[in-house]
Parts: C-alpha cells; sequence; structure tokens
C-alpha cells in the first residue's frame, strides 16, 4: 500500500505550469462546467418576445416558399469558365522581401482560398499562416478604398497630378528634394522602376525600410568570402544540423517552407538515414523542436559557441582561423555537449550544416560560413550564390532619411507601401520628420498610422487584384497572377511608379511583362501557367578570407530579444481576424502579445502569466503583461512585434476618437533600439497588477479526475522514444499503453468496404508553426469569435495544436501535436446525440448535420479527444454582419462576406461544429472521378491542413488503397492512436516521436521502453 | 430559500391542458394535410420570368437539346443558366425586333444580366450535383417533369429529402443510358425495372445516403 500513499510522481510531460504547479485558480477554473455564466441571450426576456412577435408574423404569411432567389447569368461566359467549378492560378506572395509561391483557387470568379504551390522549389507546396489569411485581407472593408488628401477624400486623378508635379519641379533640379521610401520586396519589376527613376531624377534617394530587416547572413559572407554572395542550403543532404537560434525553416525566412520540408524529409525513422539536429537557442524555434539535443542559452552566449567551434574545429583539420575561447567560457555543460558536436561535425564531414538565426550580426555569421566552409560542406549541403537585385534595407536606412529630412533635402516623399510611424525603432524620431517633409505622398493597402500623417495617401491593390512578380532564393522569378479586378479601386506599386516616369495609362501586366523580357506571348503564357521564368544565378566559389577573432559578449543583466510575431508579422496583418486569433505557437496567446520569460527567470522578478510588467531598454519603457515560457534561456526576455497598432482597424485596433476600437496587444516597436533592433539588453520590473490574457492551452482542460487521467496518460498521448531503442524494439510504442482485450457491445454497423478515409500526423516533422490551423479556418468557413470570447473558452477552429512541455520547467523542450476531430470507427459522441446531428458515413467519417443540432452539446461532453466546437452566439452574423443565408445592404458586410467557401455551409448559433476531414473536396474529388469513370488516385484529395503544412506532418487518404502514403504511414510501428484503451477506434494515427541522440548524451534510459 | 407556490391561476392549466388535449387529432390532421400538401412541397411554383421563354417551343417543338444552353450539366454541380449570348446566337437573326426579347437586348447593350427567377431552388444546406447527376444516367425528366411541354416551367417534383432519398435507395426506376438523359419521351425497352438494375450494375451506380452526400 505504501506506493499508493506516496506523492504523486511529477509527470514527465506537462501541457503549462499552473497545471504542473498545481496552481489553486488554475484547480479552480477546472471545477467550473461553464467557464462563464451564460449570459443573457437573444431568447431570454424582451428577446423572447420578440421572438414570439416575429415567429407570429412568419406564420400569418401565406404560404411558406423561400424568398425569391435570382439567377444573373453572364452576358457572354467568358471562356473556359464553367459556374460552381473551381479554378486555380498559381501566384506569388512577398513578404518583406520573402517570395512564397503560392496557388489561388477561385470560385466563380471570386477568390476564395490560397495554397502553396507543391511543384515549386521555392516552398514545395508549404504555407506560413499569414499566407493562408491573405484572402481575408483581401475582402478587410478596413482596406484603403479612396484617395485622401489630408483629411479630405479626392480623386486619384488629383493624387497622380500632385505627384507629378513635384516629381516635375524634382526633375529640373536632378532630382534633389525628392525621395522615395519603400519596404522590402523582391519584385524585380519594383527594381527595374527604381533603376528607370534613379536615371531620370540621378539626385533623388530610394529608401528601404523594413522593420524585419537582418542583414547579418548576407554582410557575414561579404566579411567571411570577401564578396556578395546568397547561401543556398540543402539539409535533406545533411546528416548533422547543428542550429543555433536559428530560423531557417521559419515560413518567414527565405525558403523556409521548402527547407522545413526538405529538413522533414530526413527526420523518418523508419528509413535508414534519419539526420541528427542540436538546437542552441535562446527561444524555441520550430527547428529547435524538431532538435535531437536542444540547450537554452542566452543570445549572448552564441558568439561563444560559434568561437569554440570554429577554433576548435579549424584547429583539428589543421587551418585555424580564429582561436578557440577556453572551456570556462562555455561552463562545463555546454562545453561537454560542444565537444561531441565538434567530434561529430568532423566525422560527417561534407555532411553537415550549421545555421545561425538572421538576428546575429556580420561577424558570428561570417564564422558560421568559415565553419560550413572548414567541414566541406559548400558543395554539398551548402551553395553560394550570385545574389540578385532586391530592394532590402531596415534602419540604417531610415536613420539616413530622418537625417536628410532633417537637413532639409527632403521635400517630397513617397512612401510606397511602409508603415515607419509605427513600426520606427524608438530612436529613430521618424513621425515628427515627416511632418517637416512639403509634401508626402503614401501609398498603402490601409490608411495607417503613416497614412493619416502623410499630405496625400492613396489605395494599394491587394496582390490577389493586380499582376506582380518577386523573385525566391535561387534567382528565378515568380509571377504574381491577379485573380480579380481591384475591388476598392486601388493600383500597384508599379503601376504608381510607371505612371510617374512618364507611361500615360499602365498596366501591371504589361511592366511585369516587359520586365521579364519574353519575347512571344506563347513564352509569356507558358510562364504565367508555371508561375515563373528565368534562369538561377550562377554558382560562385568561395574562399576564406583571412579572418580576426570576435569580441565575445559578457551576458547582460536581461538580454531582450525582438522578433516578428508568428501570426502578424511586422504589424501588417494586425487588422486580419483568423490572424489575431491564431494562438501563438509556444505561449497559445491569441489576441496579443507578451513578454515572454523563462521560468528561474520569472521568479527571479516576481512575474507570472498575465503580470504587468515594465520593460525599459536605453531608458525607454513599455509596460505589458509577462507569460513564463518554460524551456527559453533564463536571463532573456522575449518581445513581439507588430501587435498595439491604433490606426489598423476594426480588427486590431482603431484609437479613432468617435469610435475607438480595442487595440490588441501593445507597441514594442516603442522600445526598440535602432542600435541593436534584435537583440538588446534592458531591465524589467514587475510593476503589479494583472491582465487577463486570451490563452487557448488551457481552455479544454478537465476537472480533476480527467485531469489524473490525463497525468498517468501522458506519456501515452505524445509518445516518444530515441532511435535506438525504437530500432531495438520497434514494437515498444505500442507497449507504452496497456488495457485488456477491446471487445465492443455491438457488430461494428459499417464495413467500410468502398473508401476508408485516414490520416496521419507524423510528430516527428510537426513544428507547432500553426499554418494548418489558419488553412483549416479558411477553408471551413470557422467564425472568429474574439478576444473575450477565447477568454471565455469558446474559440471554434477545428484544429489545435496541443502543447507538451518534456522535462523540468527549466530545460524544457517542446513537443507539439495538432487535435482534429479523431473521426472514430466506434464514435462516443454519434451514440449520445439525441437528434441524430452527428451520424457514421459508409465511409467512416463522421458527419455533423448542422441542420438538426439542437444544440445539447452532448457530443462534445462525450468526446474524449474534445474536439467539437460550440457556436454559442451568432458569430459570424456578429463579426461579419452577414451570413449566405441572410441578405444585406450593408457594403461592409458583403464585402467580407466574400471570403466564405461556397462549398461549405457557414454554421449559426446554437449549432455544433468540428473537423470534417474537408469532406466538401472528398466529395468533389469522388464526382469529378466517377464522372470521368476512374478511380480516386492516392493524392487527388487533400485537406487543408495537409496541403499547408510545410514539412508534411500530415497525411491524408485512403486506407482500403493498399498503395496510398496513409496506408504505408499507419502501417509503421511507431503509428498509434490516441486513447485507444477506449476502443474508439480513431482514423488518425499519431506517429510517434523519435529522436536521434547522439549515444554519449542521450539521458540515460528515459526513453527505454517497457518492453514486455 | 422560500418556497415556491403555484399561483391561483395556475388551477386552471387542468382545464386547458384538457381542451389542448382535445383538440390534439384536429391539429394532426391539419399539420399532415397542409405539411404534405403540394403547395407547401412548392411542387406547381411557377414564378414569372423576365422573358417570356417557352420551354414547350424551344425544346419541344424545335427539338433543342437540353445542352444547347445548359452547356455545363455534366462538368458542374450547376446546369448553368445561359449566357445572354447563347440567346442571340439566333435572335440576332430570328425575331430581332421582338418586344418580348427586349431584356435580352438590353443585357447584350449593357453588359448586365438578365434577373432570370430561380425555380427549383433547394435550401442553401443542400450541396446538389448536377453532374454527378447526369452522368450517371439520371434524366433531365425524371426531377424537372416534361420540360418539353412547359409554356414556362415549373416545378414538377416536390424535392423533398424523402424524394431524393426515395431514389439513392432505389435508383433503378430512374436510370437510363447517359447517353440518353436529355431525350424527353424516352422509354425503357421492356421493364424498366430490371432495364434499370442491368444499368446500375454496368455503371456501377451505388448512390450513397450519407449525410455529408449532399450536407457538409
Amino acid at each position: 500500500m505504501s506506493s499508493m500513499n506516496s506523492q504523486p510522481k511529477k509527470p514527465k510531460y506537462w501541457r503549462s505550469l499552473a497545471e504542473l504547479e498545481g496552481d489553486p485558480e488554475f484547480s479552480e477554473y477546472v471545477a467550473r462546467e461553464f467557464r462563464e455564466p451564460l449570459e443573457q441571450t437573444p431568447l431570454s426576456d424582451a428577446g423572447r418576445r420578440r421572438f414570439m412577435q416575429l415567429m407570429g408574423a412568419s406564420f400569418a404569411l401565406a404560404g411558406c416558399h423561400y424568398r425569391e432567389e435570382k439567377i444573373l447569368p453572364h452576358t457572354s461566359r467568358p471562356d473556359g469558365q464553367i459556374p460552381g467549378v473551381q479554378t486555380s492560378y498559381v501566384t506569388v506572395m512577398d513578404v518583406a522581401g520573402v517570395a512564397t509561391p503560392l496557388v489561388a483557387t477561385s470560385y466563380d470568379g471570386r477568390p476564395i482560398k490560397v495554397r502553396g504551390h507543391r511543384e515549386d522549389q521555392a516552398s514545395l507546396g508549404g504555407t506560413g499562416p499569414f499566407h493562408e489569411a491573405s484572402i481575408l485581407g483581401l475582402y478587410d472593408p478596413d482596406r484603403s478604398q479612396k484617395v485622401m488628401q489630408g483629411q479630405t477624400p479626392s480623386t486619384w486623378e488629383a493624387f497622380d497630378g500632385a505627384l507629378l508635379a513635384a516629381y516635375t519641379a524634382a526633375q529640373k533640379a536632378g532630382g534633389e528634394g525628392f525621395a522615395v521610401l519603400s519596404g522590402a520586396h523582391s519584385s524585380p519589376t519594383l527594381a527595374r522602376l527604381r533603376n528607370e527613376l534613379k536615371t531620370e531624377l540621378p539626385q533623388a534617394a530610394w529608401y528601404v525600410y523594413e522593420p524585419s530587416h537582418a542583414p547579418g547572413k548576407e554582410r557575414g559572407a561579404e566579411l567571411a568570402f570577401g564578396k556578395r554572395v546568397r547561401e543556398l542550403v540543402s539539409p535533406e543532404k545533411a546528416d548533422v544540423i547543428v542550429a543555433l537560434d536559428s530560423d531557417l525553416i521559419s515560413a518567414q525566412s527565405p525558403s523556409g517552407l521548402a527547407y522545413a520540408r526538405k529538413v522533414s524529409e530526413r527526420r523518418d525513422p523508419d528509413s535508414d538515414s534519419m539526420s541528427r539536429i542540436y538546437a542552441f537557442e535562446s527561444l524555441l524555434s520550430e527547428l529547435g523542436s524538431l532538435a535531437d539535443h536542444r540547450v537554452a542559452v542566452q543570445p549572448s552566449k552564441i558568439a561563444a559557441i560559434l568561437a569554440f567551434l570554429e577554433g576548435t574545429i579549424g584547429s583539428e583539420l589543421g587551418r585555424a582561423t580564429i582561436p578557440a575561447p577556453s572551456a570556462d567560457v562555455l561552463g562545463a555543460e555546454l562545453h561537454k555537449v560542444l565537444s561531441v558536436v565538434v567530434r561529430e561535425l568532423l566525422e560527417k564531414k561534407g555532411k553537415s550544416l550549421v545555421t545561425l538565426g538572421s538576428r546575429y550580426g556580420a561577424e558570428l555569421h561570417a564564422s558560421a560560413h568559415r565553419l560550413n566552409v572548414l567541414l566541406g560542406n559548400v558543395g554539398s549541403t551548402v551553395r553560394y550564390v550570385e545574389p540578385s537585385e532586391t530592394l532590402s534595407g531596415g534602419v540604417d536606412d531610415l536613420a539616413a532619411l530622418v537625417a536628410d529630412i532633417d537637413a532639409g533635402k527632403v521635400k517630397t516623399l513617397l512612401i510606397l507601401g511602409a508603415n515607419p510611424v509605427y513600426s520606427a525603432p524608438a530612436d529613430i524620431p521618424f513621425a515628427p520628420a515627416l511632418g517637416k517633409v512639403e509634401q508626402s505622398f503614401h501609398l498603402g493597402l490601409y490608411r495607417d498610422e503613416t497614412g493619416e500623417k502623410c499630405s496625400w495617401h492613396a489605395p494599394e491593390a491587394h496582390f490577389l487584384e493586380v499582376w506582380g512578380d518577386a523573385r525566391v532564393q535561387d534567382g528565378t522569378v515568380r509571377i504574381a497572377q491577379p485573380l480579380i479586378e481591384p475591388l476598392l479601386g486601388g493600383r500597384a506599386a508599379i503601376e504608381v511608379l510607371a505612371r510617374l516616369l512618364g507611361a500615360p495609362n499602365p498596366s501591371s501586366q504589361a511592366l511585369v511583362r516587359a520586365t521579364s523580357h519574353l519575347p512571344t506571348d506563347k513564352l509569356w503564357r507558358a510562364a504565367v501557367h508555371s508561375g515563373r521564368y528565368g534562369a538561377a544565378a550562377n554558382e560562385v566559389a568561395v574562399e576564406i578570407q583571412a579572418a580576426s577573432a570576435f569580441e565575445l559578449p559578457s551576458a547582460g543583466e536581461l538580454e531582450v530579444i525582438f522578433e516578428t510575431d508568428p501570426a502578424v508579422f511586422d504589424g501588417r496583418f494586425a487588422n486580419n481576424g483568423w490572424l489575431q486569433e491564431l494562438p501563438h505557437p509556444l505561449s497559445k496567446q491569441t489576441w496579443g502579445n507578451a513578454a515572454l520569460v523563462g521560468p528561474a527567470t520569472a521568479e527571479k522578478l516576481g512575474l507570472g502569466d498575465g503580470h504587468l510588467c515594465e520593460v525599459t531598454i536605453e531608458g525607454r519603457s513599455v509596460s505589458l503583461p509577462s507569460i513564463i515560457s518554460p524551456g527559453q534561456a533564463e536571463g532573456t526576455i522575449a518581445l513581439t512585434l507588430g501587435y498595439g497598432r491604433t490606426v489598423a482597424g476594426v480588427v486590431g485596433g482603431f484609437l479613432n476618437p468617435a469610435e475607438p476600437v480595442e487595440v490588441s496587444g501593445v507597441d514594442v516597436y516603442k522600445v526598440r533600439p535602432s542600435k541593436a533592433p534584435f537583440l538588446a539588453s534592458g531591465s524589467v520590473k514587475k510593476t503589479g497588477g494583472r491582465q487577463e490574457l486570451a490563452i487557448t492551452q488551457d481552455l479544454w482542460a478537465i476537472d480533476a479526475i480527467g485531469k489524473s487521467g490525463q497525468k498517468q496518460r501522458e506519456d501515452q498521448l505524445v509518445r516518444e522514444t530515441t532511435l535506438a531503442d525504437y530500432k531495438a524494439h520497434p514494437d515498444g510504442i505500442q507497449h507504452k499503453v496497456h488495457h485488456p482485450p477491446l471487445l465492443s457491445l455491438w457488430q461494428p454497423p459499417v464495413s467500410y468496404e468502398g473508401h476508408k478515409w485516414g490520416m496521419a500526423v507524423d510528430l516527428n516533422k510537426c513544428t507547432g508553426c500553426a499554418a494548418c490551423i489558419v488553412a483549416c479556418q479558411s477553408e471551413n468557413n470557422i467564425a472568429v469569435v474574439g478576444r473575450s470570447e477565447v477568454t471565455k473558452g469558446r474559440e471554434l477552429t477545428w484544429i489545435r495544436v496541443e502543447r507538451y512541455y518534456k522535462g523540468d520547467a527549466k530545460k524544457a523542450s517542446v513537443r507539439q501535436q495538432p487535435v482534429m476531430c479523431q473521426q472514430c470507427e466506434n464514435a462516443p459522441c454519434e451514440q449520445v446525440c439525441p437528434v441524430g446531428a452527428t451520424m457514421h458515413t459508409e465511409e467512416g467519417l463522421n458527419d455533423m448535420v448542422y441542420n438538426r443540432c439542437i444544440g445539447t452539446r452532448y457530443c462534445s461532453n462525450n468526446c474524449p479527444y474534445k474536439v467539437r466546437r460550440f457556436n454559442y452566439r451568432n458569430y459570424n452574423l456578429e463579426t461579419i454582419g452577414t451570413t449566405p443565408y441572410t441578405g444585406t445592404d450593408d457594403r461592409r458586410a458583403k464585402l467580407k462576406a466574400m471570403a466564405f467557401n461556397p462549398e461549405v455551409t457557414v454554421r449559426g448559433r446554437g449549432v455544433m461544429e468540428k473537423c470534417t476531414f474537408c469532406v466538401q473536396r472528398i466529395q468533389n474529388a469522388k464526382i469529378v472521378a466517377k464522372n470521368q469513370r476512374r478511380p480516386l488516385k492516392d493524392g487527388e484529395i487533400s485537406t487543408a491542413c495537409e496541403d499547408a503544412c510545410p514539412s508534411g506532418a500530415i497525411v491524408f487518404g485512403d486506407l482500403n488503397d493498399k498503395n496510398s502514403r496513409v496506408a504505408a504511414a499507419q502501417k509503421v510501428p511507431r503509428a498509434y492512436e490516441l486513447l485507444q484503451e477506449l476502443n474508439n477506434r480513431p482514423r488518425v494515427n499519431y506517429l510517434a516521436r523519435i529522436s536521434n541522440p547522439h549515444p554519449e548524451l542521450s539521458e540515460a534510459d528515459e526513453h527505454k521502453s517497457e518492453h514486455h | 430559500m422560500k418556497l415556491f407556490v403555484f399561483p391561483r391561476w395556475a388551477n386552471k392549466t387542468r382545464q386547458i391542458f384538457g381542451v389542448a388535449f382535445a383538440g390534439m387529432p384536429i391539429y394532426l390532421t391539419a399539420l399532415v394535410t397542409f405539411g404534405f400538401s403540394p403547395k407547401t412541397t412548392d411542387v406547381g411554383y411557377q414564378p414569372k420570368q423576365p422573358v417570356p421563354y417557352s420551354h414547350a417551343l424551344h425544346a419541344g417543338e424545335m427539338g433543342l437539346d437540353c445542352k444547347y444552353c445548359h452547356n455545363t450539366v455534366e462538368q458542374s454541380s450547376h446546369a448553368a443558366i445561359p449566357p445572354t449570348q447563347t440567346c442571340l446566337n439566333c435572335h440576332t437573326l430570328v425575331h430581332p425586333e421582338s418586344s418580348k426579347l427586349l431584356p435580352i437586348r438590353e443585357s447584350a447593350a449593357t453588359n448586365l444580366p438578365v434577373e432570370w427567377v430561380k425555380v427549383h431552388n433547394l435550401p442553401d444546406y443542400v450541396y446538389f450535383n448536377h453532374s454527378a447527376h447526369v452522368t450517371r444516367g439520371v434524366g433531365c425528366v425524371s426531377c424537372h417533369g416534361r420540360v418539353d411541354q412547359m409554356e414556362e416551367v415549373y416545378q414538377d417534383q416536390p424535392l423533398s429529402m424523402s424524394w431524393c432519398l426515395d431514389c439513392h435507395n432505389q435508383p433503378e426506376k430512374n436510370l437510363r443510358p447517359p447517353e440518353e438523359v436529355t431525350n424527353m419521351n424516352w422509354k425503357p425497352p421492356g421493364d424498366a425495372v430490371a432495364y434499370g438494375k442491368a444499368l446500375r450494375e454496368q455503371n456501377n451506380i451505388n448512390p450513397p445516403t450519407d449525410c455529408s452526400t449532399c450536407h457538409r
């Protein structure tokens, strides 16, 4: 009996600190069945009377026919267009100079969905959250709709006239006084027009300010090799990857999506070539979440690590470049790991990759470049090519512009797309400088903080509305094809520039085509069809230049890391509801940002989740809530850019005196120093007070019994072991859970003879990037519920990415597990629905029949996976103003409603919903295949989440097709079902995470299977 | 807490319920009569169209194939209403001055669509696909009736869910060779059900009755 009385062991996995430490508030929180008392509903009191009146009125109407509907056919139907059939177009989206090839789907002329372009080497089909959400941005009624002169509405003619007058005046002085400020962009057409402008106006200046601009990698290469080159990597060829605070596979990095796919190719433990990843990082990154060894280090330590690696490896190879620092600088623990890393890198010469995060400076990047050369990786995992001309620039350019304005050198300023009034670093007074410019012209998607302060503002067109182009990393060009005419009268930046340069009525298509130099229509059409043209950049041979040791910074009091938000990026997507409501991959926070701190640092500072603190950098302070982030390097604090927009719109925040809209999050640009825009040092103090945060991780927590069950099961829910153990005992994963033989109360009612849909989610590949969540939201018309509803636990996203921390809070690593409806064969939800609103199909799907659902929520109660979502309110009607079933004359509502996918029912209040395995795609593909009298091919049907996943972690298909990818995936020994002991027979299988630690560093016996 | 006491008027509930129960048979009869009447199921719904287009003349007397105008029916969920241009293919030569065709000419001149009124209007949560039915050999006439005899189109069948399911459960009665779908006068050779069964076998037709077949 003694074992029963002993203290329960601390679990190996845990989902949040509150849960780990048994926070009393948390216990109270899970004890309540409903997070919030249900508020007054429209059907209570006065509402009920109104309801009866309406009903009475409708009873009184003669007949029961639907309202009369009109059919409006084309007057002349365009060639190739078939009403009701979706068509896809290849296009490209450039975000801050990073081009991502996309395929946009149009339904009867209306773009409704974007996905990655699978055949394109530049992304291999992956997308990031903001690519998926660009559809919602297209239909945002807060986008700028008219030209403004100061505060008065004006016209494009007046804008053109004023701009041309300023241009002509400047032309007389050789361009003096004329300046352009743009964001970073990889468009060759824009670069061409910039050069033409420079020829016309030799004295004019063009500045580029991009808040996320991190020139370290390119300048580092220049420093290391003495010439400008661009690095391309092939992580699929690397047996060992050393990731130093790396953002290599982030959707925000150039080619990051393609690299994600390539890294994950080598993370298959069922093949014989699994790679090993070492991550040394301050925050938990996407690559770090895949790592076999993860060491949390402060950013200041990265220099020492690099110096140690380069110094030791250089001397081992007899090509010493810089001296290695003494082991004391690193500390014993880090030294031990690094010694192993050095040995392994030397063993795997030519088959390794060292990658350093973009936020570091040129000196450190030079060291990383040299390391790859020393290790013989150049030519195999790393290639250097000639850089192509792009528009890029950061704080230096902005500082130069402000200095020039102060010196009276700028009379006319044309701002293309940038929003520096919001995004300028704290010590660059851009806003006051803007006031000193005689005439300022702003072209932007939104009349934002900058647009408001300029003497002229004009609406820019969305990338799905005009032609454009963008260059990807290898130097080839992608063509951005529009799917719709500008909805709100916007123009492309290239059109505005070309008009200035003398083209009378420039079209974006002609401009893009002129850049391409494609001589014939046929070649042009072929380029548009494939979305690409141009030759890849030439490879360049590199040689190491004489190097000097770099300074090893001492650890600051508190190292502040600035990073762009995974969802709203640098703030440009702040008015996008899908992105605001997207949980941050680590903190799972929605609708806002927070200061992330490690547990020990938080303890020292007295901080906790939601505690307000004041971060001071160079004498400037900002107050924001904190969130404890296990696994983050101690002595660091992470601030997320992109929030606190005051002129964003009705979603992101708008401090309009007439109708102010709550501002989402806190603007940390206000403390961002221009000297150190990514890594600063500062101090933090607790200011007292708390703020309720909209965090989704604990929303589906259950009561005490459930919790203890969950704790017992945690290593059964997210299963993992080491590669060595997996090879020795392949069935060890199955033995993580033991249960009596599973017997069903009844014979299975369905034999699943036709198709049998299933899914496999590979936990060895999932990085938690959250692209799947937005893709699902876009495909399935999932409503945005808003901040206050999220705090009540009413978010509707069908996929949640469960976050499990593993190990000690201070050294935790993270495991991400996407959970969607498991489509059980023995579904507990189906058995309790009193009205047959959730039914089993012959193919094994759990259908949700919205028009039968009466909202008892029994199904959600009985679902052990907690994947069902309930519409507590009529969210679509509330947030959009209309649904496809309610007419409206409101233009704003009409525009927003265009983002709906017409293939999916829009749910109303009181209805349960959940993942359907994208049943609309299944049905449509089946119909098309049968129309053509052929069987369905594997891969023909993909779910939206599968499409979006950059690392290919999600596979969907027919389990009855023996050759399908999903059937193969579910057959590997590491495939397991969640809660298999309940005999639900879920159709989603998870593939256990198999890490590949170095034998000398493996945490002793931790993963040994209980093999019986 | 104070005990809840029923108010005095609550004594009358027995009488009220008594009357309600007595009226129940009448209510149920009325419910069934009206609920299943063609008026409720919309059979016979015949809205007025902007152009008095006669299917009886075009499809019947002149024998135009349905697919001449509704040409997307084999590829799309919609059997799309033809664009104005389709009308003008003939009507620039035939009756080019007719006053009845004024809306067509107006549409062509202004490039604005003719506003036809939808006759066969399914609820918004039903996803019906024409191509799936037509390519399997369900004739137009099975759902739309003798359009070739209609001066102005009306709804011929109830288009209710049970009506859909009748056929999904027993498609034999409504199957024909796919190339005969637009033939309004087609008659099965011999026994209709036996012939349908053979076709069903031959073309591997197994209409699903899952909810998500039509509702998603």
